[in-house]
């Protein structure tokens, strides 16, 4: 038993570690891309789209890269939980307004239906979202870097 | 398990998290050559001047060129009338079309602004840079213009030019 929930912790854990990994690369190498995905929406005043995405860039690169070698998971997974639920709401309000533009979230955007946000796309966070709770409430201990010492756990 | 405590502890290592988050952008974002600054360099070190509304409206009666730096979508749904279709996504296709017809211009006026983006900014810091000397933008959203007296073109659908 214990071994299925470790089998299963892991696999969340690296679920997750794999689309933080994917969604973050390429907005960290090209943020001048990123920031105007992000401006696209209008949500945020002129000064402040270039810090924040660049910001959120990086924290998911790191959400992921955390995820991936298992230290600090627990912490890890709730900031991936907090970043998928404000997507969910994000891509929610768009599918609202009917934005019809690329959400941004993946490589390969540009091409207008690729990742359209709206809401199919929320519906897309949601399932990442199952995983990413898994990992958050039992961030289990294989291949785990802080698993001997307890950072796994969250202690 | 309670889960509130759990959660109280996490928000240490959370907070270390987000602030390597943001050192390691800030670090990125100041060696890399793709690095960017904390505004658009044509808003940061721009080459254009502003100009106010009502002195541009007095500038399109003596014949000044308008240009609309929007995406193209926004263009064909609702345009100032008489404005020129420019968008700051397509400057470098369509600038080598347009060039001849804004050297002749005696002023040119580009527009197109809102919360997060300023494209207008973008095209007349392009237009400036290729050498284009009476550059201004206008300040400000479509709806902005509109209530400060610019007359408005909505096309019907499909009719986008």
């Amino acid at each position: 038993m214990n071994a299925l929930l470790e089998s299963l912790s892991l696999l969340a854990r690296l679920i997750t570690a794999g689309v933080f990994l994917f969604a973050a690369y390429d907005k960290v190498w090209d943020p001048a891309n990123f920031a105007a995905s992000v401006a696209t929406y209008d949500l945020l005043p002129l000064w402040a789209v270039n810090a924040v995405s660049v910001s959120l860039a990086w924290l998911e690169m790191l959400v992921g890269t955390l995820l991936l070698v298992g230290l600090l998971t627990r912490a890890a997974a709730l900031w991936a939980c907090a970043l998928l639920v404000f997507f969910i709401g994000l891509m929610t309000y768009a599918g609202i307004t009917g934005a019809g533009f690329d959400c941004g979230c993946f490589p390969g955007g540009g091409e207008a239906a690729a990742h359209q946000a709206g809401f199919e796309t929320a519906i897309r966070d949601i399932i990442f979202l199952v995983p990413a709770v898994f990992a958050a409430l039992r961030p289990g201990r294989w291949l785990s870097l802080g698993g001997e010492r307890g950072w796994a756990e969250g202690r | 398990m309670n889960p509130i405590p759990e959660l109280k502890r996490q928000l240490q290592p959370m907070a270390l998290i987000l602030a390597c988050a943001l050192g390691l952008g800030f670090l990125f974002n100041l060696v890399m050559p793709q690095g960017l600054g904390w505004l658009p360099e044509a808003v940061s070190r721009p080459l254009w001047q502003p100009m106010a509304r009502d002195q541009a409206l007095a500038q399109l009666k003596n014949g000044a060129m308008l240009l609309d730096a929007r995406p193209a979508g926004d263009y064909s749904q609702a345009r100032v009338r008489g404005a020129l279709k420019l968008p700051h996504d397509e400057i470098a296709k369509l600038y080598p079309l347009m060039k001849p017809l804004i050297a002749q211009a005696p002023v040119v006026l580009v527009y197109g602004q809102t919360v997060s983006r300023f494209p207008a900014a973008d095209v007349a810091q392009h237009l400036r840079a290729q050498g284009h000397e009476k550059v201004y933008v206008i300040e400000g959203s479509l709806e902005t213009l509109e209530k400060s007296g610019f007359p408005i073109q909505r096309p019907r659908r499909g009719g986008a030019s």
